[in-house]
């Protein structure tokens, strides 16, 4: 418990996760009021295909705040970017501090956990309100299912970040290969099109949880990336197996190697 | 021949430096001394054109830095750390600089060999020590064979065995006629190597002279220096 | 000092080249950029020959990964200026170049001639796997517009490169500049397509590498995309050669 209290303390005392939190706060409910202001007219005149996922596609598309989290809370252990320090690395002082390296591990990543929680709360909280303002009566309900689920989807995401960014102990790979694949132009999007294996890829997976409506579930997709293909339980199952298998092995290898190297 | 001319270095409203003068003359070691957040390093590293001073100047041999011809024949500095990138190998680090200053490759074994370091020149940096790592540092300073010798804490980090090999070395240097500055807070280290002393405090010169007038009437150089640096110290001076 | 600048640029300039040789990471992110840029392109191919109706463009398929494949040199470019900034390299650059102005040019320098090269193979291999994959259901393109196109993606990813050095320089840390530039590549641009004009610098560059069509909404010519891009390239750098002579480092 004192360990995870350290992470905490160690997170918000550094000036990047503020901004991931302004990012995290403020993104979902831009790209949704976009994506609203782009879809109001075909709402109003009630021919718009797209009105349960108002709101939704901001949460979806809206998730660099938790990935910069994720990243930070493992690149700022490693990271000796500054002119002044020669090449101190925080590691060596955090590992002395906590000795069993799994505890550390669990702390940090039940740091990043319950920061994604809150930070997604407070999101949700942002675009269903912009949404709100924008769409006015035409609003849609939103479920509490769904919104459990982008909860999940982001906590899962900021993991995914944490887990990639312990094995290559540098940001700019998991930063590179998931702010790219949180946009639209994702790898999934792409690849869905070559094989359905790539609805099993954590992003596309982890959507099911909010990003369709309940009725569309059973009916048999015709393959599309904007339709349901797995139920939202088994999407968020899928995207968890991911998440545990990366962070098993970041466990593994962190375990393993030497704190320097 | 180093000289400072009442420099003042402002950072926001902080004041770093409020107008200090000195001078390190060719064929003596000048210790700068001070304690942690004194002004040590922003002094040096305004002499070396790395920070820009608000007034005053920092001349080497009657030049701003940036104005130097062959700025490592005429300086060779190691601040605090490697400065060098922990991907790079400790050979390669030291190739690109002799490059930028037009230096023969066979310079690179030279100094890497006068160091000690050419056993792990194929190494990463991130892999070294902190010895090793300052004595890259060093091998980077002593690259184009500079006339005057930048050094920010020399001997921390290195082994006894090193500490020895600094303090005949800045001897000699100084003996054949270069000019050698160097800070440091070990006094008893210092007290064995320089002819000249400059002490430091809160941005303002507190003491200079040779290491015989620092000392004065105090039984050491640490008694002087903590004399001079303490507050409410009486009237060291 | 400024006569004598014409002599200097030839050892910093090989110091620059030098860095980028020994830095394990450029090698990396060319070497990653190449192998996904084909990956990518199996799958756009793949897509395309599934595709039975209409006929197919050997350039536009080749090309389709450039969205992705961009990524990779926004990457280099930030790695290029803010790699000085890791272990406090840059005392020690400044130190051995004193000359700011000169030096950080020589690195823009050094950082074009890596990735001229690097592009156009890289935009090459593509459209080379397109055209041997699609073989002669695709629609054949004159070789002189095959040129004009790659010459166009070589030079954008160049210029995109080089606006991502400058950005780098001016932030100085590698974490905030590509979430800076990721974003804006991938999550702003794209989703206000709409909004914002068409030149910025995506924007208009994307016409360098898009021949010029008559049914398509072109807002710009390929000429007037490059001159757009570059401007915006040469303002950034210039922006961030007047800080980095300026400031503290």
């Amino acid at each position: 418990m004192r360990a995870f209290q350290a992470e905490l303390s160690k997170l918000f005392s550094l000036p990047g996760i503020w901004l991931a939190v302004l990012i995290g706060a403020v993104a979902p409910a831009v790209i949704a009021a976009l994506d609203a202001i782009a879809e109001k007219e075909a709402i109003i005149a009630g021919v718009s295909t797209r009105l349960p996922e108002m709101g939704y596609s901001g949460l979806g598309l809206g998730v660099q705040g938790v990935i910069i989290l994720g990243v930070l809370a493992v690149s700022s252990e490693y990271v000796a970017e500054s002119s002044e320090t020669g090449g101190g690395q925080q590691m060596t002082t955090s590992l002395t501090a906590v000795s069993s390296r799994l505890h550390f591990l669990l702390a940090k990543a039940g740091a990043v956990t319950v920061i994604s929680i809150l930070l997604s709360m407070v999101a949700i909280l942002t675009t269903v309100s912009a949404t709100h303002l924008i769409l006015g009566e035409y609003t849609p309900a939103f479920e509490g299912s769904r919104l459990a689920g982008a909860v999940c989807y982001w906590t899962f995401t900021a993991l995914l970040a944490f887990g990639m960014t312990l094995l290559t102990r540098n940001g700019i790979i998991p930063l590179a290969v998931l702010i790219i694949n949180s946009s639209v132009v994702s790898f999934s999007v792409l690849l869905h099109k070559v094989t359905k294996l790539a609805f099993y890829l954590p992003d596309r997976a982890g959507f099911e949880m909010f990003m369709f409506t309940s009725g569309s579930a059973h009916t048999p997709g015709t393959g599309s990336l904007f339709e349901s293909y797995l139920t939202p339980l088994t999407g968020g199952l899928v995207m968890f197996a991911w998440v545990a298998v990366l962070l098993m092995l970041a466990a593994i290898v962190f375990r393993r190697r030497d704190v320097a190297a | 021949m180093l000289t400072i001319n009442s420099l003042v270095k402002r950072r926001g409203s902080q004041q770093i430096l409020s107008g200090i003068s000195f001078e390190a003359r060719p064929g003596r070691v000048t210790g700068f001394l001070g304690p942690n957040g004194a002004g040590k390093s922003s002094t040096l590293r305004i002499l070396l054109g790395l920070d820009r001073a608000t007034s005053g100047s920092a001349l080497i041999q009657g030049k701003p830095y940036a104005e130097l011809h062959h700025p490592l024949a005429t300086v060779g500095a190691a601040l605090d750390g490697s400065g060098a990138h922990p991907m790079r190998t400790g050979r390669a680090h030291l190739r690109w600089i002799a490059r930028a200053a037009g230096l023969p490759r066979s310079r690179v074994e030279e100094v890497l060999e006068l160091t000690g370091l050419s056993d792990a020149a194929g190494k990463r940096v991130r892999n070294y020590s902190l010895g090793m790592g300052k004595r890259l540092g060093m091998a980077a300073a002593l690259l184009g064979d500079p006339d005057i010798l930048i050094l920010d804490e020399p001997v921390n980090g290195l082994d006894p065995e090193g500490i020895r090999w600094i303090r005949t070395f800045l001897r000699k240097r100084a003996e054949s006629g270069h000019t050698v500055l160097l800070s440091s807070h070990l006094m008893g280290e210092l007290a064995e190597t320089v002819d000249d002393v400059v002490i430091i405090k809160q941005g303002t010169i507190v003491a200079a002279g040779t290491l015989q007038e620092v000392i004065g009437r105090h039984s050491s150089l640490e008694e002087a220096f903590f004399a001079l640096t303490m507050e409410k110290a009486g009237d060291g001076v | 000092m400024r006569i004598s600048s014409g002599r200097r640029i030839t050892p910093i300039l090989g110091a620059e080249l030098d860095k980028f040789r020994t830095l394990p990471l450029i090698r990396l992110t060319l070497t990653v950029t190449f192998i996904l840029n084909i990956a990518l392109t199996a799958a756009f191919t793949s897509v395309s020959l599934q595709e039975t109706t209409g006929t197919q463009n050997t350039l536009n398929t080749g090309l389709a990964s450039m969205g992705y494949l961009q990524a990779g040199f926004i990457i280099l470019g930030i790695l290029a200026t803010c790699s000085e900034y890791t272990g406090g390299q840059i005392r020690t650059t400044l130190t051995a170049m004193p000359w700011r102005g000169v030096q950080i040019s020589a690195k823009m320098l050094a950082l074009a001639m890596i990735t001229i090269p690097a592009a156009f193979i890289m935009a090459a291999s593509g459209v080379l796997y397109a055209f041997i994959m699609l073989g002669d259901t695709a629609l054949m393109t004159e070789i002189g517009t095959v040129i004009q196109t790659l010459a166009g993606a070589t030079g954008y990813l160049t210029l995109t490169a080089l606006l991502s050095a400058a950005v780098g320089a001016i932030l100085r840390r590698t974490t905030p500049a590509v979430v800076v530039l990721l974003g804006y590549y991938f999550i702003v641009s794209p989703l206000t397509r709409d909004w914002l004009p068409g030149y910025l610098p995506d924007k208009a560059g994307y016409y360098m590498y898009t021949p010029p069509s008559v049914d398509a909404g072109n807002i710009l010519t390929p000429m007037e995309g490059t001159g757009v891009a570059m401007l915006w390239t040469l303002s950034l750098m210039a922006a961030a050669i007047l800080l980095y002579r300026r400031r503290d480092a």
